[in-house]
């Protein structure tokens, strides 16, 4: 194998949005270090202002169709690629703004949040783009990295100490799996670009490496029986920070995992489909079940996300082009609604002090706005029309139908009526109870933003989803080369390089 | 506006729902005004789409088509038939008088008229799709707003009310007490409406679904589907008895029923009334329209089993109706118990029959609005449904009383309403078909009379509790008005049922002649199943068909256990 790492400029183009964010999580640093006055308000529209830069640039790149592959395949940058980057930059801005109340409350490192915020951010943008094993590894735990220390943020709360810990420890822990897992695919293939791999033969090894590398992944999404760590890690963390573990690292993770599935290992689906299968109904079932007995809306929240993503590991299963398509829709409504949602318990804890969802009575008198834009997400992650997360449910089960995957819509609809159970609990507290404390509760603007926001994502999702159902198909392009060829060409023997 | 009528039906309680976001809470006539406003222009358009509606050309009219998803199929595809019409007129109906019931509620007034017109835009919405996707949407979109409409704006049983702990307090939020099967708290009644419909819901996505793929036509367009899409043998009974049970758990069918009662009790009047009078036909129509229309071999096949649990539904509701003590549990189980005439007229599958069901449907809507408007406003005047602590409020309040005699007489099916006619069609075209259903159907009746009239007995007449002397009648036009708007269409259509009978049978006709049809009648099975005294006595060819190739169906069954 020949590294060439020669490369013209307008290669290092396809980088430019990495490069921006990197210029500008320098620039956010720098900023907050040569001003130490400046508010740190500024700080945070600071970086809102260079994601909104990156974000024109992905759609640049998005809508002139700019694709190609740098290092050797291992960055690669396709529709898929600038899709999940889009999502997770996005997620990010929103996660930037909601944050802006929060951290006046730390008592240290004010600035850094952002920095670390960003560095994650870019992290994953790297992730959406990795296409080779090692890529694969170096993005993850980059991107890990940062997360490490925001979930320990509150210094002086055991319940962040105890977070920071857990997923760290475990964190290390499933890195030393993926890293087990990815010398072992590559000592049997001698490969570590993703569709290279795809014409590997199904030795043993091989696919023990690939269930390391997918328990690793499963870690990251979060799906049962890789969950253990989610519970603990969102309650304890800054609230802005448990939303942004709760969405961004899923999406990249999910590019990887679209990546894996869908071009190296696609010609073994009969294999992995029961493995999916089984991840998914224990993820929406353990989920959902555990969720009803939450006392503290995190930790239901928490629940509720190992359910959906075992609602979108459905679509993983069918391992279609539609599949596909149907797993970026879900996740876009999954963006809105569940960072929507945070955004509420933000708001609503930075008053009140309190994430118990006993709290949360009479909250419709309190403040209206925030209990009907609460009611709103709960519902899209119902699953209720006409709201997004119905549609995004819908499609993914069309999907699965299309694939005979009967089990799995069965379990999936029955789980749809145990979900609305926990979440009109909530609605039930926030409308139908009276407040211990009425004092009514203020918004602050950014937050309003935030939420205003995420409610159009929840309802234009729901009611006009043509230009997003074109764009997922669009960014899924990628899915129909590779699924399910008819015939797998042998490719001939290589040995492994040095060999 | 012509063409466009359902596109204001439709979406006139929605941009009222949308504007009433952005009215102050305190400016509580400004909000009621704005949704009578909007239901004021889907009740205008409805009865113009009633009207225009051209029963010789008959078929779906009014059609609005829009694209939505050409990956999944879907389009936002509106028209209605002649099934159609009368049921969004009683939607629009319902939901104009319900906004003028409803006038003196007090406690967040904005979010009670926005999330009243939802489910009555959302009900609206499913009278009038096209497609099955948006059959779904609107149909589940419906059952949400009862969560809130009876959590926040219900009321509790009397059992309820008396519910304490050891300490003599009464700890109505725990948990305990949300469980608590015998308390009938309304959060309770609320989350068992909604997880039982949701449930029923998802049986129903699931046959929907099961079309989609196997029908192989990639589409969810109902007229496609009815079409070109072939189901047969074990497939098609499946889908059939999802899409049936699924539906029929809102119509409430016997023995889904259980949410039905504890939901319309703890509802405000309103409520009950959206709920009861067209909410539970979302049932019915939705298996007309997805089952009758695109399974109508099945239909005829497996409609038998409505038929048996019609009786169940029939003479369960009217007993426990009888010795319910509560004002809105004896008119709750009345609606499920006349919901069982429906299901004798959908399941006998004669064109008489099936069109008496349609206008039933309209019937049942109109005399159950008005029972409930005025159970609710009794409430509101004593603060109690209890009917033995109630008593001679006729001296307090004589124009109720009067509508209420009214009312029951419409419910009962006095000759003069339009209850009366769709009764009739009902029984006449069942019996040849459902003999022994028929005669439990006239017990029925009697039942009906029974509950109502000890109900009439025990709430305004006899002795009255002195501190209900207060209570004082509808006499302003705001109050009054619901109540003649109700008792008016019922006794027009009664006295001029000529447009409306059209109406109906111009979409019941090919249905029926559709799934009658299918299987032609063979000359052998006619000899040794003996049909022919049947024959005789229907002396109607579509009917003979009906009955050999139930006769032909049983017979197996018959020789096998023989054996």
């Amino acid at each position: 194998m020949i590294f060439n790492f020669s490369m013209s400029g307008s290669d290092l183009l396809l980088m430019l949005p990495e490069m921006l964010l990197t210029v500008w999580l320098c620039v956010v640093l720098i900023v907050d270090f040569a001003m130490p006055r400046l508010p740190k308000d500024r700080l945070a529209y600071l970086s809102v202002g260079g994601l909104a830069a990156v974000l024109l640039n992905l759609a640049w790149f998005d809508r002139a169709g700019i694709t190609g592959v740098l290092f050797n395949n291992m960055f690669v940058v396709d529709r898929l690629a600038i899709f999940f980057k889009i999502f997770i930059v996005g997620a990010t801005a929103l996660v930037v703004l909601m944050s802006i109340d929060y951290v006046r409350r730390f008592r240290f490192f004010k600035g850094e949040y952002y920095f670390l915020v960003l560095m994650s951010a870019l992290g994953m943008m790297f992730m959406a783009s990795a296409n080779d094993l090692l890529s694969m590894f170096i993005t993850l735990e980059f991107s890990t990295f940062g997360f490490y220390v925001l979930v320990a943020y509150l210094r002086d709360e055991v319940a962040s100490n105890e977070a920071g810990l857990k997923f760290f420890i475990l964190g290390v822990f499933v890195a030393g799996l993926l890293a087990y897992g990815i010398s072992l695919v590559f000592g049997e293939t001698g490969k570590l670009v993703f569709s290279d791999i795809a014409s590997a033969k199904a030795t043993p090894g091989l696919i023990v490496g690939f269930l390391l590398i997918f328990a690793a992944l499963g870690f990251k999404i979060g799906a049962v029986p890789f969950h253990s760590w989610i519970p603990d890690t969102y309650h304890g963390a800054p609230t802005p920070v448990t939303a942004f573990l709760s969405i961004a690292p899923k999406g990249a993770a999910f590019a990887i995992l679209l990546r894996m599935f869908f071009v190296s290992l696609a010609t073994f689906k009969p294999a992995w489909v029961l493995l999916l299968v089984g991840a998914s109904i224990l993820s929406m079932t353990y989920g959902n079940i555990v969720a009803i007995a939450q006392k503290n809306i995190k930790r239901l929240l928490a629940y509720s996300g190992i359910a959906q993503i075992g609602n979108v590991l459905i679509g993983l299963a069918a391992g279609t082009k539609m599949g596909g398509d149907a797993i970026l829709y879900y996740l876009l409504t999954y963006l809105f609604a569940n960072l929507g949602a945070f955004a509420v318990v933000i708001a609503v804890g930075n008053q009140i002090q309190s994430d118990e969802i006993e709290d949360y009575s009479g909250l419709n008198r309190r403040s209206p706005f925030l209990a009907f834009a609460m009611i709103m997400f709960l519902l899209s992650l119902a699953g209720v029309p006409p709201l997004a997360g119905f549609l995004g449910k819908l499609y993914i089960f069309v999907a699965a139908m299309n694939e005979g995957l009967y089990t799995l819509i069965v379990v999936g609809l029955v789980n749809i009526v145990i979900s609305m159970y926990y979440y009109l609990i909530v609605v039930k507290k926030m409308y139908i109870n009276e407040p211990t404390d009425p004092s009514p509760l203020t918004v602050s603007t950014p937050m309003q933003a935030v939420i205003y926001v995420s409610l159009a994502g929840t309802v234009i999702l729901g009611i006009y989803p043509q230009p997003f159902i074109d764009w997922v198909v669009s960014a899924g392009m990628m899915f129909s080369q590779f699924v399910a060829p008819a015939a797998v060409a042998v490719p001939p023997s290589i040995p492994p390089f040095g060999g | 506006m012509g063409q466009y009528a359902l596109l204001y039906i439709l979406f006139a309680p929605f941009v009222g729902a949308i504007a009433l976001l952005f009215v102050s809470n305190r400016k509580a006539m400004a909000v009621r005004l704005i949704a009578a406003a909007a239901a004021g222009v889907s009740l205008l358009a409805s009865f113009y789409l009633f009207f225009a509606f051209d029963s010789d050309k008959g078929g779906y009219q009014f059609i609005q088509r829009f694209e939505w998803s050409k990956e999944l199929g879907i389009a936002f595809y509106l028209g209605v038939d002649g099934i159609g019409a009368p049921l969004v007129l009683a939607s629009s109906i319902l939901l104009f008088a319900g906004v003028f019931v409803s006038w003196h509620i007090k406690d967040r007034t904005k979010e009670f008229y926005i999330v009243l017109l939802v489910l009555a835009a959302a009900t609206i919405g499913v009278f009038m799709s096209l497609d099955l996707f948006f059959l779904y949407f609107f149909y589940e979109m419906s059952v949400l707003p009862m969560y809130l409409l009876l959590g926040l704006w219900g009321s509790h049983t009397k059992r309820y009310l008396e519910m304490t702990d050891p300490e003599g307090l009464k700890k109505r939020d725990s948990v305990a007490f949300l469980f608590n099967f015998g308390s009938n708290s309304k959060e309770y009644a609320a989350m068992k409406l909604t997880l039982f419909l949701s449930a029923g819901a998802i049986l129903a996505l699931l046959g929907i679904l099961l079309i989609y793929k196997f029908s192989g036509l990639h589409t969810f367009d109902i007229l496609v589907l009815r079409e070109q899409a072939q189901f047969s043998g074990p497939l098609a009974n499946l889908i059939w008895l999802l899409i049936f049970f699924g539906f029929a758990s809102i119509a409430p069918i016997w023995p889904l029923h259980s949410w039905s009662p504890v939901g319309h009790a703890a509802a405000p009047a309103a409520t009950s009334m959206l709920h009861a009078g067209v909410l539970m036909k979302l049932g019915h129509f939705s298996i007309i329209r997805v089952a009758y229309e695109i399974l109508p071999e099945t239909t005829r096949d497996l409609m038998p089993i409505a038929a048996v649990l019609c009786v169940f539904s029939i003479i369960y509701g009217g007993f426990v109706a009888f010795y319910a003590k509560d004002t809105k549990y004896v008119i709750g189980y009345s609606s499920s118990s006349h919901m069982g005439y429906v299901f004798l007229g959908m399941a006998a599958l004669d064109y008489i029959s099936l069109s008496g069901a349609v206008l039933y449907m309209f019937a049942h809507a109109m005399a159950t609005g008005m029972l409930f408007a005025m159970a609710g406003w009794v409430y509101d005047q004593t603060h109690t449904r209890d009917i033995p602590s109630l008593g001679g409020l006729v001296n307090r309040m004589p124009f109720v009383a009067g509508c209420f005699l009214i009312a029951c007489m419409a419910s009962i099916g006095m000759p003069g309403t339009v209850n009366f006619i769709a009764e009739v069609m009902i029984l006449v075209g069942s019996w040849n078909k459902y003999p022994l259903q028929v005669f439990v159907a006239v017990v029925g009746i009697v039942l009906t009379m029974a509950y109502l009239f000890r109900m009439m007995r025990g709430v305004f007449y006899g002795p009255m509790d002195a501190h209900y002397s207060h209570a004082h009648d509808a006499v302003s036009m705001v109050d009054r008005m619901p109540l003649l708007l109700m008792i008016t269409c019922s006794i027009t259509f009664g006295l001029f049922p000529g447009h409306f009978y059209k109406v109906i049978r111009a979409g019941t006709d090919p249905l029926v002649s559709r799934i009658t049809q299918v299987t032609p009648l063979t000359a052998e099975n006619r000899e040794t199943l003996n049909v022919n005294r049947e024959t005789k006595v229907v002396g109607d060819v579509s009917q003979a068909l009906l009955a050999s190739g139930g006769a032909s169906r049983l017979a197996p069954h018959a020789s096998r256990g023989s054996e």
